[in-house]
């Protein structure tokens, strides 16, 4: 899955404001693919925003320092996503290797739907989380944006 | 798996082009410090270790591509990308033979003939998986990747 490209980055300009472009632009990627990943069978879904999850959480490792601890959170939290949408992968991949040995697909199919309810939960206790990362966006740049040049914009 | 290195002198409002610098030279770093033993098929860490790195600097170049030279930067990342897939490949087959060996214990007795023959069949391919990566860990391709990605980065100081 190919990354969005993210509009009006501007090399010379700081890196913060540039920063909270790309990470609203990796969150709302994230969010994108959750209403179609949270049905059971949608594996694609689930493997797509797992990739999101992953570009997500390495954008915040890059420039956490830009931003509030709400960075931190929403790394964890992305952290968690992956590795749960990570382990369903794992067992779509494996389910059809093991054709044949019904006890181990008994087995593995038991644990995918374990680790699906794992994922719906995780989704939905982390949603301030996303929030809370929105806001920390806003926050800092804004603020930034204010003692600079009154309120004018930064970027574009 | 192990932690991504500080970037010494990392400051938000430096230039979005001057962070790109800082941060693409230490993931470079990085993915080179771990490329010692990743063919060592018995410890299997090292190569993962490559791996995280790697990814780890291909998203570094992803999210800094608007600071470097587009033809410069769209070569250094698919060199970047190949090295990923190649240590992938390998990854992969290590991933799924620790998995089943796992399941071993927890399958009916009768199954696991069946499941023994098809980790010996993941060996194999593990085995393949390996060689064909060698070209890639090859002490004169990462030389060259080195250059290319020291090449990029000058270019975009300048």
């Amino acid at each position: 899955m190919k990354a969005r490209e993210v509009e009006g980055l501007d090399p010379a300009a700081p890196l913060r404001p540039n920063a909270a472009r790309i990470v609203r632009a990796r969150l709302d990627e994230l969010r994108s693919f959750a209403p179609f990943a949270l049905e059971k069978p949608a594996s694609q879904a689930q493997h797509d925003m797992r990739i999101a999850a992953k570009r997500l959480r390495y954008v915040l490792e890059v420039v956490a320092p830009c931003f509030g601890p709400e960075v931190d959170a929403a790394r964890s939290a992305a952290k968690r996503l992956q590795s749960v949408l990570g382990e369903i992968h794992d067992y779509d991949v494996m389910l059809p290797q093991v054709w044949g040995i019904e006890s181990a697909r008994r087995l593995l199919r038991e644990r995918r739907e374990r680790r699906f309810a794992e994922f719906v939960e995780l989704w939905q206790a982390e949603a301030e989380t996303w929030t809370a990362l929105e806001r920390s966006l806003d926050d800092h740049t804004f603020s930034l944006q204010k003692s600079k040049s009154g309120g004018g914009k930064e970027i574009d | 798996m192990a932690r991504a290195r500080e970037v010494p002198g990392f400051d938000c409002e430096e230039s979005f082009a001057e962070t790109a610098v800082r941060v693409v030279e230490v993931r470079a770093a990085e993915v080179f410090a771990h490329s010692e033993g990743v063919l060592e098929i018995g410890e299997i860490e090292r190569l993962h270790d490559m791996r995280v790195a790697t990814r780890r600097l291909r998203a570094a170049l992803e999210v800094f591509a608007p600071c470097f030279p587009r033809k410069r930067h769209r070569k250094a990342l698919k060199r970047v990308k190949q090295l990923a897939d190649a240590l992938g490949e390998r990854r992969d087959r290590d991933v799924a033979i620790e998995f089943l060996e796992g399941l071993e214990e927890e399958i009916l007795e009768g199954d696991r003939p069946a499941l023994a023959a098809m980790i010996g069949r993941l060996r194999e391919e593990q085995a393949q998986a390996n060689e064909d990566l060698k070209p890639y860990v090859a002490a004169k391709r990462l030389k060259k990747l080195r250059r290319r990605l020291h090449g990029l980065v000058g270019k975009a100081k300048a």
